[in-house]
């Protein structure tokens, strides 16, 4: 069953020669209308913000955008002939046996992803221990471990989740198909990047030789509003110039809904404000990280006549001169 | 497996950070000598928990590792210091990644 091809430009809404800067704001529209706690059907609304978190996950890294761009329709038959990708794409057995096809379902992220840009074609499909050498004969050996990712939203973070997961293999060489169902708990405070095993799960052993593991890393969705460095999170606070000269105070969002952050006044652009316990729980005693809120000083494009006149005078008066070192 | 899907309470896996897996354990869930594994310790490949007793036990992540390592070595041919390498880079490649990522926002 050939995997689908998925138009990540056409899930996003934007067009192929979209900037950056385009391709993250379109994200960020789509990922406030979609998110699970203010989507109405909030069912539909999962599935819809998973995907859209995929298409980022692709065209907001400039690398993995870059090889999706140079795939096409024919990707499939492109990404074959082209071979292991720079670096360490080396996927598959070497003795050369065809992979057993597995499916995913239910981790947020699609084949199509996993197969171009998951842990599994990173690493190479499969790992099996016991010895492969090419030449000998396998009397028995343990069977391949499986490598996946799954997506997990910052609010599944916070909460902890339990994510029904149905892993589907086709043997290449009978066709036949195979399905294990299972659960997997997402402890609150879980790091990006841990791996969850799930055990004999895996490929299944050679010649009576146990089976394969299966490993799912877990990976934080973008959020629209958050970025996340450990346990912190960053939201980028955008004020007008005013408000950080003279101090302010501003509702922002949370983790736990909105906030009350006080900004002191002659707040730096860039310079940060700590509200702390609002980041992402961490450690065993319900510990939390911290938010801290990125001021971005942004400039009136438009100034009437008035407001003109003013900011003249406040130029004539203020001793303020930010290149006075140079 | 003769239980249908729906008869059978779904097993529930959980991350367990905590899990750590004596040598001897080791051994038996890689299949690796535990005299190679001591190779691979010793040449930084792999980190393990040292106990005071000078016991050794591997959390998930060095079990994944010691899996990847053999097969690296026994699969690919890939010597020790060529193994060593590609780890680093690995790493190195990781770090770079997340720090991009928190950076792009």
């Amino acid at each position: 069953m050939p995997t689908q091809f998925k138009d990540y430009y056409a899930i996003l809404g934007v067009p192929r020669n979209a900037s950056e800067e385009d391709v993250k704001k379109a994200f960020r529209k789509l990922a406030r209308q979609y998110h699970p706690d203010v989507a109405k059907d909030k069912k539909a609304a999962e599935e819809k913000f998973k995907e859209i978190n995929e298409a980022y996950e692709v065209l907001g890294d400039p690398a993995n955008r870059q090889k999706y761009d140079r795939l096409g329709m024919d990707w499939d038959k492109t990404a074959a002939a082209a071979g292991p990708g720079p670096g360490y794409g080396f996927g598959g057995d070497s003795n050369g046996e065809p992979d057993v096809e597995f499916h995913f379902d239910g981790t947020g992220f699609s084949d199509f992803f996993e197969e171009l840009f998951g842990r599994r074609s990173r690493y190479g499909s499969s790992f099996r221990s016991g010895g492969a050498r090419t030449g000998t004969q396998e009397r028995t050996a343990r069977g391949y471990d499986i490598e996946g990712d799954i997506l997990v939203t910052l609010e599944e973070v916070m909460r902890g989740a339990i994510r029904p997961i149905s892993l589907q293999r086709v043997d290449p060489r009978t066709g036949e198909t195979t399905t294990q169902t299972f659960k997997v708990r997402i402890p609150p405070g879980v790091q990006d990047g841990r791996m969850i095993r799930v055990p004999a799960h895996g490929g299944e052993g050679v010649g009576g030789g146990s089976p394969g593991d299966l490993y799912l890393r877990v990976h934080y969705a973008a959020h629209p509003y958050f970025r996340v460095s450990g346990a912190d999170l960053y939201y980028d606070l955008d004020l007008a110039p005013w408000e950080a000269v003279l101090g302010t105070t501003v509702s922002v969002p949370s983790l736990d809904g909105r906030l009350n952050g006080k900004i002191p006044a002659g707040i730096d652009n860039g310079e940060k404000v700590r509200i702390r316990g609002r980041g992402l729980p961490q450690g065993p005693k319900a510990e939390r990280g911290d938010l801290y809120l990125v001021v971005n000083v942004r400039i009136p494009k438009k100034v009437t006549d008035q407001e003109r006149r003013l900011w003249e005078e406040l130029r004539s008066v203020s001793s303020f001169d930010p290149r006075k070192e140079d | 497996m003769g239980e249908s899907p729906e008869n059978q309470a779904l097993r529930i896996f959980e991350p367990d950070p905590d899990a750590v897996y004596s040598i001897e354990f080791t051994e038996r869930l890689t299949q690796i000598p535990r005299r190679t594994i001591a190779v691979y310790v010793k040449h930084r490949l792999v980190s393990p928990l040292v106990e005071q007793g000078g016991g050794m036990f591997f959390d998930e992540e060095a079990i994944r590792m010691l899996r990847r390592i053999e097969q690296l070595r026994t699969s690919y041919g890939v010597n020790l210091p060529g193994i060593k390498m590609i780890v680093q880079l690995l790493d190195e490649l990781e770090q770079r990644q997340i720090e991009l990522r928190f950076r792009r926002g």
